[in-house]
């Protein structure tokens, strides 16, 4: 459950964002429309001016990005002298998490991982989907996707799995968009614009 | 940007000239065997095998200071990088005297512990870390704020801290600026003179027994504190140019490639 009233003023650009929900919820809007920032705020990497942020009723607001237990995933969200497999598990051992036995291989077959290798090597789509099962198996209470979703192959069956996983794992996850119908893959529909959000 | 082109070139030019000169008469005209002898060749040794340990502990110690300035965003701590490099050099051969001297209560506890800087290779790494440090930290800091911070949010949404993420994520990812900044901080310590002249004119242990660095060697040459005067002073300058340009070119090509 994310609790999120925060209010941040970035150059000529004014964040004035509220978000309450659990589950898997979209976030849409245009370019510069403030839902990286708003993203960001909600991860730690942006401190806010004012306003506060819960996750699962605890409030965050002040603590940094590595004590909030949310994962923020980009498109540039990888590390590349890993392989593929010991990169998907990274998190989990540094939180020293041992996956029960067959999940690794579950969230690899979902995803769509069919492939190792070194992750330096693997195209950009295939990084992020190495990338999501990262933050999956890294056991967060909340994933941040920024735009990460848009670049992949068969967007909308990878979601669709994705969301599975999450939901089965009592996650919850905000992903960013540039389209409004995206609100169909998702259980919350949240537009913003100038800022501002609003609740569909 | 023909134009351009063309100052910018005559202006390194003009930067290289006295060394091409310099080159041109110490391999040529004023070449002279008292120039390479055995005790330059060991002062030139004694040099490099203090830079490149200056510049070990350059990575050692200063690679986290260089990510927290490119991370951290702290105009105070980058002051203070600076003003090592900002203050005559002979300065800190002077302070690393009075630092270590047993007539301060700092010297005695240091040398309690038989920690001397005078004439020895801890003090030349010493006070070459101290000349060479700052260059080090600021070629790794632009190096480290260019990199997209996307993997490092990552890994600390992981619950990575900042220490473990520089550690984990940013440095095997970044062993070609790692080389290219510890070379050229390496090339900054084989030119050093004015702190070593101080603080270590010549080192008093094996396997460097009496041996003084290039730097110093090269000045005792030309002062004609050591026989040989100026043709000498000459080639031996040569020959460490000879010695220090690859250093310098290979540490700028590797960020190139």
């Amino acid at each position: 459950m994310i609790e999120a009233k925060v209010r941040k003023q970035l150059d000529q650009f004014s964040l004035s964002a509220e978000l309450e929900d659990s589950g898997f919820i979209c976030l849409a809007g245009r370019n510069g429309s403030g839902k990286t920032s708003l993203l960001r705020a909600i991860a730690g990497l942006l401190p806010v001016d004012d306003g506060h942020i819960r996750i699962d009723g605890v409030d965050v607001t002040r603590l940094p990005a590595e004590k909030r237990g949310t994962i923020m995933v980009t498109s540039n969200s990888f590390f590349p002298h890993l392989d593929v497999d010991s990169h998907i598990t990274w998190g989990a051992r540094l939180k020293r998490i041992k996956p029960e036995e067959g999940k690794v291989s579950k969230v690899k077959a979902e995803l769509g991982i069919d492939f190792g290798g070194s992750v330096r090597s693997l195209s950009l789509g295939m990084r992020t989907r190495v990338a999501l099962a990262t933050a999956l198996l890294a056991s967060p209470k909340m994933i941040l996707v920024d735009e990460a979703f848009s670049i992949l192959h068969e967007r909308d069956d990878f979601i669709a799995s994705y969301r599975k996983l999450v939901s089965a794992e009592g996650m919850d996850l905000i992903f960013s968009t540039h389209d409004e119908m995206d609100g169909r893959l998702a259980e919350h529909l949240y537009v913003i614009s100038n800022g501002t959000t609003r609740r569909q | 940007m023909n134009w351009l082109r063309a100052v910018a070139l005559t202006t390194v030019f003009l930067l290289l000239v006295p060394i091409v000169i310099l080159l041109y008469y110490g391999l040529g005209p004023f070449r002279t065997p008292e120039g390479y002898t055995l005790g330059v060749f060991r002062s030139i040794e004694l040099s490099l095998f203090s830079s490149g340990l200056a510049a070990i502990v350059d990575i050692a110690m200063f690679t986290p200071l260089a990510y927290y300035l490119a991370r951290g965003k702290d105009p105070f701590a980058e002051a203070l990088v600076d003003i090592p490099v900002g203050i005559p050099h002979p300065i800190i051969g002077v302070a690393l005297l009075i630092l270590d001297s047993p007539l301060t209560p700092t010297g005695r506890f240091l040398l309690f512990f038989g920690i001397n800087f005078f004439n020895t290779i801890l003090g030349l790494v010493v006070a070459l870390v101290i000349m060479s440090a700052p260059i080090y930290v600021k070629s790794m800091q632009p190096y480290f704020e260019s990199r997209d911070p996307s993997a490092e949010e990552f890994a600390m949404g992981m619950g990575a801290s900042r220490i473990r993420t520089l550690f984990s994520v940013v440095l095997p990812d970044s062993l070609k600026g790692v080389a290219s900044a510890s070379l050229i901080a390496m090339s900054r310590a084989l030119g050093e003179f004015g702190s070593i002249s101080i603080i270590a004119y010549y080192v008093l242990q094996y396997p460097f027994y009496g041996v003084s660095p290039a730097s110093v060697t090269i000045f005792q040459l030309f002062s004609g504190a050591i026989p040989g005067g100026l043709n000498a002073a000459v080639t031996a300058s040569a020959a460490m140019i000879l010695v220090a340009l690859p250093i310098t070119l290979v540490g700028h090509l590797i960020r190139r490639r």
